[in-house]
């Protein structure tokens, strides 16, 4: 009870009450605006996060991504284009509601189902990261490894159609987070004599690079049509949706659950959370023959699905420090900076900071429908701010974002190498999560690889001997050997199709 | 830019074979089989090994279409190509001289150049420049204290 009094005190300040309004305007801006996508909003908000107290610069990020998810929904609807790939699965469904002169439905429907699946996606995370963390206290360095090789493989199993690629870009990150002098043996690596390589590569100027800078170049060489121009949004966004409540309980509960799952699970985010219950809500619906053609509801499935699945994130972002898609990633980092390390030693060191953290998750679940109202009653207006001159601009933020965390120049350069990089990897079909994940995991791979290695002199059987242990080492191998088969039938099929030139 | 998976495998592969043979000359820990090069031979093996896979399939793959670079639409516009190194030119230009310009008229400069290139009316991208540096500015250097060089400035403002 004291810990919920002291949390709230912690939010009621009226600095994080404007810093949540604030970051939910821009959150709802980003989301809104086809080609900047939810990560692109956190990882913007971070430099400025950097220089605030733990709970507003989480208040922040939580706000943000939450409305960003929500918002990807208004153009989807309005103009055909998702404003993020979260909201990709339906924008057909939405934009043939808008046709038929339903935008106001499927808009409303937009923003009740994603605050109901963000706030679903909440409870499950403060009641099951706590217990978690209870069983995390007794991991060691073997645990860790199979739980991080887990997470890992998942990241790369579960998201990526090519996952010789992903597995690439994962080594690849493995391979930048050990440059520097944080390792166990405290030796440079691959540093070549550079001052500014000892302390390691810099993990946000990294992700502002992939996740702003291969956009902003994406855009530059995107051939730029101007958005058309979008008729107001009239009537009541409210009305019917409490009819629609009644009428699809079991499209939300499992939207949300399944959504706070596929969250949860490290690499897959919100917009694989919207293909795949936009897809069960067709599977099992009464009337299937109606999906596509402006019918709501899929909308309310996988509008919940991927609202939840945002909450569901920080789940093992909280508990392992293992990030539950690209935004928890960037949050990982975050973490540190503030010096809040996580795992399960969270909820015992700062509990006032991790109970404020639940509540502000609420809060922003629930002020997203009075902001949500509001953006899409001005989706006119957002929707005309050219992207030509918004480009530059955020091009611009991000040289002095990426400046503003260690204020040398050397990290703007570090920003311009992950943002060719991405762009480059991305063009090539090389998934950039993975890279980010190895990044954010590597130093915690390394350290209980080596520290087990020590431990058990050298035999790999040891790090089977403890149960739980033994169980995770079992299941990592379990979907190793599933990824090598499914590679292997890969490799025969392509060989089976291939005509010989 | 597509390069074939072959190519773009030769390229990690051959970061991997770099990244082993550097990880070989690094010091075990005293007493310790182990040290600071264990974990990037294991990064080095995984990267090799995963992209002489991608080569192998992209070798049975090649078909009658095969080609070894393939040029996005993009890259035949010559202003697209243009305007993407253009981008990353004044993204170095910041970094090389921010120092001894300052933060404002280089961000000033590039929003023009930036603005220019990417037909934004002239009057609107002057007044858009100007004011979203002196936002950036007023933002980072006042609010959060974050030392953006002053440059030639220095004399006239401060």
């Amino acid at each position: 009870m004291d810990t919920i009094l002291a949390a709230l005190t912690l939010i009621a300040d009226p600095y994080v009450i404007v810093v949540i309004c604030l970051s939910a305007m821009f959150g709802l801006f980003v989301g809104a605006m086809p080609g900047l996508t939810a990560t692109m909003a956190t990882a913007l908000l971070v430099p400025i996060t950097f220089f605030m107290p733990p709970v507003p610069a989480l208040a922040a990020i939580v706000t943000a991504s939450a409305m960003a998810i929500f918002a990807g929904d208004i153009p989807g609807a309005l103009l055909r284009i998702p404003g993020t790939p979260a909201s990709a699965a339906y924008a057909d469904e939405a934009y043939a509601m808008t046709r038929k002169g339903l935008a106001e439905v499927a808009l409303g429907a937009g923003v009740v189902f994603s605050a109901i699946g963000g706030i679903f996606g909440t409870i499950v995370l403060v009641t099951a990261a706590p217990l978690l963390a209870e069983a995390a206290l007794r991991f060691s360095s073997y645990e860790y490894f199979w739980l991080v090789c887990l997470g890992l493989t998942c990241a790369v199993f579960i998201a990526q159609s090519a996952p010789v690629k992903g597995m690439i870009a994962l080594f690849l990150g493995l391979f930048v987070a050990s440059i520097g002098l944080e390792n166990p043996a405290g030796t440079p690596r691959f540093t070549f004599g550079s001052t500014d390589l000892m302390g390691g590569i810099e993990m946000i100027p990294a992700m502002v690079g992939m996740f702003a800078i291969a956009e902003v170049l994406r855009a530059l060489t995107a051939t730029g049509v101007p958005l058309p121009p979008v008729a107001l949004v009239r009537g009541s966004i409210f009305r019917g949706q409490w009819a629609l409540t009644k009428k699809y309980p079991i499209q939300i509960l499992r939207g949300s659950t399944i959504g706070t799952a596929i969250g949860a699970l490290p690499g897959a985010g919100a917009d694989i959370a919207s293909w795949i219950t936009y897809a069960t809500s067709k599977r099992f619906s009464k009337e299937p023959e109606k999906f596509g053609t402006g019918h709501v509801e899929g909308i309310v499935e996988s509008g919940a699905a991927n609202n939840a699945a945002v909450s569901g994130a920080w789940i093992p972002a909280l508990v392992f420090g293992i990030p539950g898609d690209s935004i928890t990633a960037i949050v990982i980092g975050v973490l540190y900076l503030k010096n809040l390390i996580p795992g399960p030693l969270i909820f015992e060191k700062q509990p006032e900071t991790v109970t404020a953290l639940f509540l502000i998750f609420f809060l922003a679940n629930i002020i997203m429908v009075p902001f949500g109202w509001l953006a899409i009653k001005s989706a006119r207006y957002i929707l005309a701010v050219p992207r030509n001159v918004l480009m530059p601009i955020v091009l611009m933020f991000c040289i002095v974002g990426a400046f503003a965390i260690t204020n040398s120049p050397f990290a703007i350069a570090v920003m311009l190498t992950f943002g060719l990089l991405g762009f480059l990897m991305e063009e090539n079909g090389f998934p950039v999560a993975p890279v980010i994940l190895g990044i954010v995991l590597g130093p915690m791979l390394e350290q209980s690889f080596v520290t087990s290695m020590i431990k058990s002199d050298g035999s790999f059987l040891t790090f089977f001997e403890r149960p739980i242990a033994g169980v995770l080492g079992g299941i990592t191998i379990l979907v190793w050997a599933g990824m090598a088969w499914r590679l292997f039938k890969q490799t025969r099929a392509a060989a089976a199709n291939s005509v010989p030139s | 830019m597509k390069l074939n998976d072959m190519l773009s495998g030769a390229f990690f592969l051959a970061l991997a074979v770099a990244i082993f043979v550097y990880a070989m000359g690094l010091p075990a820990m005293p007493g310790q089989r182990y040290g600071a090069g264990t974990f990037p031979v294991v990064i080095a093996v995984g990267l090799g090994g995963f992209s002489l896979l991608m080569m192998v399939q992209a070798w049975r793959r090649r078909g009658a279409g095969f080609r070894w670079i393939d040029w996005a639409p993009w890259t035949r516009d010559r202003r697209t190509v243009s305007s993407f190194f253009l981008a990353l030119a004044l993204v170095l230009v910041y970094v090389l001289l921010s120092e001894r310009i300052g933060f404002m008229p280089l961000s000033v400069a590039i929003l023009l150049i930036l603005f220019w290139k990417q037909d934004v009316p002239w009057r609107r991208g002057i007044a858009v420049a100007v004011l979203a540096t002196l936002a950036i500015q007023v933002a980072f250097s006042d609010l959060l204290r974050v030392p953006l060089p002053r440059g030639l400035l220095t004399d006239l403002l401060w």
